[in-house]
């Protein structure tokens, strides 16, 4: 008994009086090191490793079989020069922008409209969201048929208005192709900001609608001044999600135009998977991928924080 | 909200709501339809009968049934795995002190912003060089070390509101730290282990790149509908039945644990509004 009242006069060492008289527990950051080690195995695999091998390979040349050559900033410098890759980069910049412009627009509008009749629009909120759900090569699928040259439902229906100068194919030509992917790619993530914005819009408190009701306030102006506002923290979370998930797309566009046609729909991702998995030039391939991950960065650097700030 | 609401709201988004669900109509009708009528247009009023032959013959022609056993087994494991190990790992970062606790929890969370083709490339080559190409372990890793980014997050934003009395009795009555995550912790997650599990297993099922390009023979359904595609590109119906078969299962469980998801995409980046 002794030795308990010492150590916890002196304070410095050792845990509280109360647990002293305990049997031996584990020590917590054993404890807590036998909690992580499995999670630890499976982030090193998939995630460390592969970062740290990405960026080391960056630095070699390596063609296909031939023993990898060192070039230190080659590969970046190249990079920089080739004409495919400065295409990437805008195709992605453009890709990302306007996907998450528009799915996060149109959720966040039908979410303030499904928010006057929640009960009423409550089906409809669940047909949206259902695309969302699907897998991307069905996704593919589906728009593959939707955007056929000869018999599909968008040359079908201009047909039928009587617009056959309009008539193309929208995924072989370079003009439209691009185009043509995003509107299949905001078809499955509108239901991403319509849920959001959706949930934000139902935790506003009642209270606010009959303060204005009371005075007078039209369900037009309580929109503007209420539903609005108050909807951000939804309408955040959806373009942080949205633009992140658009970054890293890479199964529709595989699953529609492989990239093409002349390589109008290649991102960075795509750009990647081509020099790496097709040409097998893999020091090339992984060098404009850390270009993509450092792009990545500074696009999320200030939403990172946000995320970072609620980490205690 | 209260007051009256304008009377083209319900119309307008019915109308929407329409338009989003025609791409799944034509699916649905294709595969219900002979070929012969649906080369128009699925949309073709010429002729309508209706046929199950598609969805009896395509089981002869792709092997749908053992893609998706495959698929199954993948996304299963995938996902238990985050079951069990993203709780334990919230608990430690969230209960227990521990050195570099603060700087694994960092590097956790914000690989969220990965983009899954950077793992692609070094993968690739580690499971070559030990021989795991076309074995299903060498998708289920990476599909649960990357879920970590986002699971650990969602569980600890769950802490946060979980009564820390309850912890400090049971530390108490003499019970360490791993018995306080098993009796105390772990039986009042169920919550966000069920919207952890939900997204995972639909993204796993879903996934499509990691697949492509680490298995050959043992295809999920997603890579095995992307493979016939490019193969027959004559039998419409039969790969629309492929392309239903492949996302009924993720789009029921999406569809019935919908209230999960919202959960789960609001805790996913800490706004708890």
């Amino acid at each position: 008994m002794a030795d308990v009242t010492a150590t916890s006069v002196d304070g410095s060492k050792g845990p509280p009086i109360g647990a002293m008289r305990l049997p031996r527990q584990l020590s917590q950051s054993k404890a807590a090191y036998i909690l992580l080690a499995p999670l630890l195995v499976f982030f090193g695999v998939s995630v460390i490793y592969p970062v740290i091998e990405t960026i080391r390979l960056s630095f070699f040349e390596i063609k296909g079989l031939a023993p990898a050559k060192a070039v230190g900033l080659g590969n970046y410098f190249k990079l920089l020069s080739d004409e495919n890759f400065l295409r990437a980069l805008r195709v992605t910049f453009v890709w990302s922008f306007s996907a998450t412009l528009f799915s996060v627009m149109i959720g966040w509008a039908l979410a303030m409209a499904c928010a006057l009749k929640p009960r009423e629009t409550m089906v409809f909120r669940v047909l949206i969201f259902a695309a969302y759900g699907v897998s991307e090569a069905v996704v593919g699928f589906i728009w593959l048929g939707i955007y056929r040259p000869d018999y599909g439902l968008v040359n079908g229906i201009l047909g039928g208005l009587g617009l056959e100068n309009m008539q193309q194919a929208w995924l072989g030509n370079p003009d439209t192709a691009l185009t043509a992917v995003i509107v299949a790619y905001v078809w499955t993530q509108v239901g991403l900001p319509l849920m959001t914005c959706f949930a934000s819009i139902q935790s506003i408190p009642r209270t606010y609608f009959e303060a204005a009701y009371i005075d007078g306030a039209k369900p037009m102006s309580m929109m503007r001044h209420i539903v609005m506002p108050l909807s951000l923290p939804g309408v955040r979370v959806a373009i942080f999600i949205n633009l992140l998930q658009s970054l890293k797309a890479f199964d529709l566009i595989y699953m529609l135009t492989g990239g093409g046609p002349v390589r109008s729909t290649e991102t960075v991702g795509f750009f990647m998977f081509r020099e790496s998995m097709l040409n097998f030039k893999l020091g090339y391939g992984a060098a404009s991928t850390v270009v993509l991950l450092v792009a990545v960065l500074i696009v999320s650097t200030p939403l990172i924080a946000q995320r970072t700030r609620a980490v205690k | 909200m209260i007051g009256k609401t304008p009377v083209w709201v319900l119309p307008i988004v019915a109308l929407v709501a329409l338009i989003w669900i025609v791409p799944l109509l034509g699916l649905v009708i294709i595969s219900i339809r002979p070929m012969a009528e649906t080369t128009l247009g699925w949309w073709s009023t010429q002729e309508i009968s209706f046929t199950l032959d598609a969805w009896t013959t395509v089981w002869d022609k792709f092997p749908l049934a053992y893609a998706a056993w495959v698929s199954t087994k993948i996304a299963v494991i995938s996902t238990l795995i985050p079951m069990v190990m993203a709780p334990a790992a919230a608990y430690a970062f969230h209960y227990l002190s521990f050195p570099m606790r603060r700087v694994l929890l960092l590097i956790i969370v914000n690989a969220f912003v990965l983009p899954n083709q950077v793992v692609v490339i070094p993968l690739f080559l580690l499971w070559r060089d030990l021989g795991m190409i076309d074995n299903m372990w060498s998708v289920i890793i990476p599909f649960a070390g990357l879920s970590f980014a986002w699971s650990v997050f969602l569980v600890k934003n769950y802490l946060e509101d979980f009564p820390k009395d309850l912890i400090e009795a049971a530390q108490i009555d003499a019970c360490g730290p791993i018995a306080r995550f098993f009796h105390i912790v772990l039986p009042n997650m169920l919550t966000p282990i069920a919207a952890v599990a939900i997204l995972q297993f639909m993204w796993t099922w879903n996934g499509l790149l990691l697949p492509v390009v680490f298995l050959r023979d043992e295809l999920p359904l997603p890579a095995l509908l992307a493979r016939v595609q490019g193969v027959y590109d004559n039998n419409f119906d039969q790969v629309a039945v492929a392309a239903i078969i492949t996302t009924i299962v993720p789009l029921a469980i999406f569809v019935i644990f919908q209230r999960y998801f919202t959960a789960g995409a609001q805790t996913k980046t800490g706004s708890k509004e």
